[in-house]
């Protein structure tokens, strides 16, 4: 009895020293990026009328043109456009990017996206409520623990099947490291290997990132060209 | 008068029956001549001689697997066509599968459809190797009996009403980068992906609509969609066409 309880003492102890370690561990992460905190919200936010057009121009006109519309506000998204073929254009701002990437709190990061109707329903309340929290003031370790536990408690859902969205617009800047990147496609199917597609394999079209926070696989096709019509030089890919 | 009326009602739908039951012979006599005519318009209109649709076995294989990047095809299982259907010439281990598919997997409507030329490299995801195949198969096994176009139209019409071939799994994937794949003289070359899905709208991915990047194609009879993403290189790393 005394050795199970010197045993669940020192299992918490040790517990208690991998918390603390990987705390650390992450602050110091944020102390050397060059974005460590959240920085005033005005730096996130956008005038409307150009977030509206930002946001439609990450799929072809033909698409985007009939798509409800989202717009980041003080407290979160609201819907400045209603449309009517099931998409929903927005554009994500730096707390959408991985907990460990060092844009996290990038203000100038603007990622236009435009999800398909399976993806407004598994995958857009994942960026609304990561928004909410964030806009009212959870750090980076509070916001990733809310959304552990929203997916714990099924208030948050899996990719559904079919999910997918546009990336395709040039005015998006998606990190210092990479700008705008590369028109693509992206599919959220729930956690899965990147072999499962053939993904990051040698000459493979296809890219893939794991998250374990969002439960899901996002798989990335790049495109040869912009929403705009215009060429991608082919040897970037 | 209960009786009358019932005497009255049972011979008005006997004819009506017999009514309906002409009037669905004909809609069908049309329907077979219709189909005849059309195949007797297209340029084949009935199977070619089976050595015209087989090939060797060592370029078979290597034609299958250019249909991906080598990371992917090395690995995977092969199929060749026999003159009973397709047989498992390389055992692979990362659950893809390639094949040559041919001209009989392409659309009933398609005037391409028989065409002994055409060569069209797939390799499949293991998703798409349990749900897709399982089609490639038994087409070409309608195909190798003999049977006509519209037999086999049927015929697949009934497999999937009955369930005895299974509806797209989510996650499909299909590689078809081949440069040396041959569609036919109506089409190019295309360096796709394919995704299959269970029979929805054109808008489900914002398919062929101006601009968009995805085609999309309905299956018939067969209740599929067939979403098509091109992409800028051919499996063996070389730019391909972007229009």
């Amino acid at each position: 009895m005394k050795r199970q309880r010197i045993k669940t003492i020192t299992l918490r102890y040790f517990a208690l020293v991998v918390l603390l370690a990987a705390a650390w561990q992450a602050q110091a992460d944020d102390a050397k990026s060059p974005y460590p905190s959240m920085a005033p919200l005005e730096q996130y936010l956008m005038d409307q009328a150009a977030e509206i057009a930002m946001a439609r121009s990450a799929a072809p006109a033909s698409i985007s043109g009939d798509a409800d519309v989202m717009v980041l506000g003080r407290k979160g998204y609201e819907t400045a456009v209603k449309g009517k073929n099931g998409f929903v254009c927005i554009v994500e701002r730096s707390w959408t990017a991985g907990v460990d990437d060092p844009d996290f709190w990038n203000p100038k990061l603007r990622g236009p996206i435009c999800f398909n109707r399976p993806a407004v329903q598994s995958y857009l309340p994942l960026t609304i409520r990561k928004t909410e929290l964030i806009l009212a003031g959870q750090s980076k370790a509070q916001m990733s623990d809310s959304i552990n536990a929203a997916f714990e408690k099924k208030e948050l859902p899996t990719p559904e099947s079919g999910a997918m969205c546009y990336m395709m617009s040039k005015q998006g800047y998606l990190s210092d490291r990479g700008g705008r990147w590369h028109p693509h496609l992206m599919f959220f199917v729930p956690l899965t290997d990147a072999v499962t597609w053939g993904a990051d394999l040698p000459g493979s079209p296809i890219l893939a990132a794991k998250d374990s926070l969002d439960r899901l696989t996002i798989f990335m096709i790049p495109l040869p060209k912009w929403s705009d019509g215009t060429d991608e030089p082919m040897n970037a890919h | 008068m209960k009786g009358k009326t019932a005497t009255g009602t049972a011979k008005g739908r006997t004819v009506r029956a017999i009514a309906l039951r002409s009037f669905a012979l004909v809609v069908l006599l049309a329907a077979a001549w219709r189909a005849q005519a059309e195949d007797a318009k297209s340029p084949y209109p009935g199977m070619a001689p089976i050595e015209q649709y087989l090939m060797d076995r060592d370029a078979e294989i290597d034609l299958a697997r250019s249909a991906a990047p080598a990371s992917i095809s090395s690995d995977a299982d092969v199929m060749v066509l026999g003159r009973k259907g397709y047989q498992t010439a390389v055992k692979g281990k990362n659950g893809f599968v390639c094949v040559v598919e041919r001209s009989w997997m392409a659309p009933f409507d398609d005037p391409e459809f028989l065409n002994p030329d055409q060569r069209l490299p797939l390799c499949l995801n293991p998703p798409a190797a349990r749900s897709h195949l399982p089609l490639t198969l038994k087409m070409t096994d309608l195909a190798l009996a003999g049977l006509s176009k519209t037999q086999m139209f049927e015929s697949i019409k009934a497999a999937f009403e009955k369930k005895e071939l299974p509806l797209p799994e989510p996650g499909e994937v299909c590689y078809m980068m081949s440069k040396r794949q041959y569609f036919g003289r109506k089409y190019g070359n295309a360096d796709p992906l394919m995704f299959w899905v269970p029979k929805t709208d054109d808008m489900f991915w914002g398919g062929g609509l101006p601009g968009s990047p995805v085609y999309v194609h309905q299956y018939s009879p067969e209740p599929i969609t067939e979403f098509i993403v091109s992409v800028s290189k051919w499996s063996d790393g070389t730019a391909a066409p972007t229009d």
